[in-house]
C-alpha cells in the first residue's frame, strides 16, 4: 500500500550522519551493505504478511551508547494504528538486525501477562536467522487491549528494552535494543451497536445458500465401492470355505473317472492298467479320508451308503488290485478286472457321488 | 517242481496245524483271539514275545495254554529283585553229604532241548538279569561250564505287569528290540465270556485248565524249518516293499509325512527306534500271517495286523511325550496308516 511506505522510515544506528531518507534509499546513491539490507529488509514485508498488512516503521535513533553500535537497525510494524475496539488483539513485529553472533537473551523478553490494567501481551515469538553478514531477529507480540474507550483516542504501549547475547570462546558480549514505545487508536463500541429492532428475529441473518450439487457421481462411488467389498467377502468366503464355498465337496470319483477314461485310450494297456487302479485308490482314500485297504471296504461302505451298490464291483476291484500290486501281477488283475470295467465302475461312482 | 508242490503240501498241512493250535489254545483261554493269532505268528516267526497287561488278565494262563499246546521242555523262572544272572544258569545247593554243589541252573536245566523258556513279571529283575537276557534271545546260546549251550527251538516269553511301578526295572532298549512282539493283553469285554469266565469252575483251576489241552498239537522240534520254509514261501512284491519303506520313514519321521496328531510338535516326537532289525522282524511276521490267512504273497493287511504289537515298542519318543506313551504310540501308528498310501 502507498500509505506504508509514505510512513516507513528506516535507521541505521552506527551511521547517523548518512542521509535517512529510506523512499530515495534505493537510488541516493553509495549506500553501504548494511543500509541496502535494512532496506530491502524494510520494503518486503507485503510479501510476509500479506498485500492489506499496513505498514508501520518506528524510527529509533537514540543510539548514543557505544554498546548500541551492534544493532544495525530497529523496526516495528503493526497492520494498522487505528481501528481498534474493544478486546482486539493488537499485533506487532520488531525486526532487529544485529551484528552476526548476538542472540537474544531469553529472559529479557517480556514475559506474557498483563501489562497494564488495560493491556495484556498474549503471546510473543521469537524467529532468529543469519542473513548475509548481518542476523535478523523478529518478535511477533500479540497484545490484547481491554480499554473501554468512549471516544476515539490514541493509546501508547509501552516499549521495553531487550538483551542481546554474542557468546564466544574469549567471553560474553551483551548489547541492549530498546523497542519505543509507540501507539495506536483505539474506537468505542457504543455507536456500532445494532439499533433497537421490534421483533428479534429481525436480529438473525439469512442462512447461507448451499449451491445444489451433483450426487451421481458419490453414488456411482459408493455403489462400485460396494461392488469391491463384495467381491472380496466372496473371495474370503472362498478362500475360509464359508457358504456357500463349504457346502460344496469335492469329487474324487468324478476327478478318477475323467483320468481313467484318458488312461483307458492310452496305447500302452499294462502301464496304463496299474495307474487307473491307483488313481481309483486315491478317489477311494480321499472319499473315506483315510487310506482304505481292501479289509476296510465295508467299514467305508457302511459310512458312505451312497456307494453300496457298488459294494460287490468295489470288492472285485480290491481284489484285481491285490493281484496286479501285491500278487501274481496285472494279468490276473485284468483277468479279474479289466480297464474298461474299471473306466465303466469309476463313472458310476462318479455319478453316485454327483447324486449324494 | 516236485520239490515245490512237496513244499505247498507241507505249508499247508502246517496251516491246518496252526489252526488246530489255535483253537487248543483258544478253548482254554476264552476272548483272546487276537493275542492267540499273534502268539500263533510269533511261534511260526521264530520271535520272543512279551506280554503286558493288567493283574489277572490270564497272562501267564495264556503262555502255559500255548507251551501246553506246543509241547517240547518247558522252563519258567519268577522275576525277583535279588535274583542276579547266575540264578538263571547255575543250580548252588548243599547236597546230602554236606558238600556245596553247582548244577544247571533252570535255563540249561532241558540243555538244549529247551523250547519255552517262561520269564514271568520279567520287569521285578534286575538289569544285570535282562543283559544275560540279550545274548539268549538273539543268538539263542549261552557260555557256561566252560562250553556253550546252543538252543535251536527256543524262544522266550515274558510277561510284565504294567501296573506297579516301585522295584521293577524298565527293559533296556536293547532288550525290547529283541522281542518281537509287545502284545498288550485286556480282560475280554464281551459279557457271556466274562461270565463264563467268573463263574465255570473249569476256569477256576488252572493246571486242570492247562492238563486239558491236547498237548503237542505242534511239532516244536519242526517250528524252525517250517518257520523258514514260510519266509522264502511268501512273495513281497515290489509295490509291498515300497509301502514297508514308506510306512517305516512315516513312523521315524511323521512330520514329514504330513502326519499331525493334536496337541503334538510332530517335529519334536519321535527321538529314535524302528531298527532295521525291527522292520525286519515285522515283515517276517507279516508273512506269517500272509501265510495263515492261505496267502503265498503279501498284502498290505498284513503289515496293518501285526504292526502295533511289532514296531510299538521299538519306537522311542521324546522324554517329553514319553509319559504319555501308551496314548501317543497307538495313535501314531494309525495315523502312519491312514496316511501312507497302499498301492
Amino acid at each position: 500500500m502507498r500509505r506504508s511506505w509514505l510512513s516507513r522510515l528506516i535507521t541505521t544506528p552506527d551511521r547517523v550522519d548518512q542521509p535517512t531518507d529510506s523512499v530515495g534509499a534505493s537510488n541516493a546513491g553509495p549506500l553501504s551493505r548494511k543500509e541496502r539490507v535494512g532496506v530491502m529488509y524494510a520494503s518486503r514485508p507485503g510479501r510476509s504478511t500479506g498485500s492489506g498488512f499496513a505498514l508501520l516503521v518506528i524510527l529509533l535513533v537514540g543510539a548514543s551508547v557505544p554498546a548500541q553500535a551492534q544493532v544495525r537497525a530497529l523496526e516495528i510494524r503493526t497492520p494498522r494504528p487505528f481501528g481498534y475496539f474493544l478486546g482486539d488483539l493488537v499485533r506487532a513485529q520488531v525486526d532487529l538486525v544485529v551484528e552476526p553472533g548476538f542472540t537474544v537473551q531469553i529472559p529479557s523478553l517480556p514475559q506474557p501477562g498483563a501489562l497494564t490494567y488495560w493491556l495484556d501481551l498474549r503471546d510473543i515469538a521469537v524467529t532468529q536467522a543469519a542473513s548475509g553478514d548481518a542476523r535478523r531477529i523478529r518478535l511477533d507480540l500479540t497484545y490484547q487491549t481491554f480499554y473501554a474507550a468512549l471516544d476515539a483516542r490514541a493509546l501508547e504501549i509501552p516499549g521495553f528494552t531487550i538483551t542481546l547475547v554474542d557468546e564466544t570462546d574469549r567471553g560474553a558480549t551483551t548489547a541492549r535494543a530498546e523497542v519505543p514505545p509507540w501507539s495506536f487508536n483505539i474506537s468505542p463500541l457504543r455507536e456500532v451497536q445494532p439499533p433497537a429492532r421490534e421483533d428479534p428475529r429481525s436480529y438473525l441473518r439469512p442462512d447461507g445458500q448451499v449451491s445444489p450439487r451433483d450426487p451421481r457421481p458419490l453414488l456411482v462411488g459408493a455403489a462400485g465401492s460396494a461392488f469391491l467389498a463384495l467381491l472380496a467377502l466372496a473371495g474370503l468366503a472362498r478362500d475360509r470355505t464359508w457358504w456357500p464355498f463349504g457346502a460344496r465337496r469335492s469329487r474324487p470319483f468324478g476327478v478318477a473317472a475323467r483320468r481313467i477314461r484318458a488312461l483307458a485310450r492310452r496305447p500302452d494297456a499294462a502301464s496304463a492298467y496299474g495307474e487307473a487302479l491307483t488313481a481309483l485308490h486315491r478317489a477311494m482314500d480321499s472319499t473315506a479320508g483315510r487310506r482304505v485297504l481292501a479289509d476296510d471296504l465295508d467299514a467305508v461302505l457302511a459310512r458312505r451308503p451312497a456307494f453300496r451298490r457298488e459294494a460287490d464291483a468295489l470288492a472285485r476291484f480290491f481284489a484285481a488290485s491285490r493281484q496286479t500290486f501285491f500278487g501274481p501281477g496285472p494279468e490276473a488283475g485284468q483277468r479279474t478286472v479289466s480297464l474298461r470295467e474299471v473306466a465303466s465302475l469309476a463313472g458310476r461312482l462318479a455319478r453316485a457321488e454327483r447324486a449324494a | 517242481m516236485n520239490e515245490i508242490r512237496a513244499s505247498d503240501a507241507m505249508l499247508t498241512d502246517w496251516r491246518e496245524a496252526a489252526g488246530r493250535f489255535e483253537r487248543a489254545v483258544g478253548s482254554a483261554v476264552l476272548g483272546q483271539d487276537r493275542a492267540i493269532r499273534l502268539l500263533t505268528i510269533a511261534l511260526f516267526a521264530r520271535g520272543h514275545v512279551l506280554l503286558e497287561g493288567d493283574v489277572g488278565v490270564g497272562k501267564t494262563t495264556l503262555l502255559r495254554a500255548v507251551a501246553r499246546a506246543l509241547g517240547g521242555a518247558y522252563e519258567r523262572v519268577e522275576g525277583t529283585v535279588d535274583m542276579m544272572p547266575t540264578d538263571l544258569v547255575y543250580h548252588t545247593y548243599l547236597a546230602d553229604d554236606g558238600r556245596p554243589r553247582v548244577e544247571p541252573g533252570p535255563v540249561l536245566r532241558q540243555a538244549e532241548d529247551l523250547a519255552i523258556f517262561f520269564f514271568n513279571e520279567i520287569n521285578r529283575a534286575r538289569p544285570q538279569v535282562h543283559a544275560l537276557l540279550l545274548r539268549l534271545m538273539a543268538e539263542r546260546s549261552l557260555t557256561a561250564f566252560n562250553r556253550e549251550y546252543r538252543f535251536p527251538h527256543l524262544q522266550v516269553f515274558a510277561d510284565r505287569n504294567r501296573v506297579e511301578r516301585e522295584e521293577t526295572f524298565e527293559l533296556p532298549a536293547a532288550a525290547r528290540d529283541r522281542f518281537l512282539m509287545e502284545i498288550g493283553l485286556e480282560a475280554p469285554r464281551d459279557p457271556a465270556v466274562r461270565r463264563a469266565l467268573v463263574f465255570d469252575p473249569r476256569f477256576h483251576d488252572t493246571d486242570a485248565l492247562i492238563a486239558a489241552i491236547d498237548g503237542e498239537v505242534l511239532d516244536h522240534a519242526a517250528l524252525p524249518g517250517i518257520a523258514a520254509a514260510i519266509q522264502h514261501g511268501i512273495q513281497a512284491s515290489p509295490a509291498i516293499e515300497t509301502y514297508v519303506v514308506n510306512l517305516w520313514e512315516a513312523l521315524v519321521r511323521p512330520s514329514q509325512a504330513g502326519i499331525r496328531l493334536p496337541d503334538i510338535d510332530m517335529d519334536a516326537l519321535v527321538q529314535g527306534g524302528a531298527s532295521p532289525r525291527g522292520v525286519a522282524f515285522l515283515v517276517r511276521a507279516a508273512r506269517v500271517r500272509a501265510w495263515l490267512e492261505g496267502r503265498d504273497w503279501l498284502v498290505p493287511e498284513d503289515i496293518r495286523a501285526i504292526f502295533p504289537e511289532v514296531m510299538a515298542h521299538r519306537v522311542f519318543l521324546e522324554p517329553i511325550y514319553e509319559m504319555r506313551r501308551a496314548a501317543i504310540v497307538p495313535e501314531l501308528c494309525r495315523a502312519v496308516f491312514e496316511t501312507v498310501p497302499a498301492p
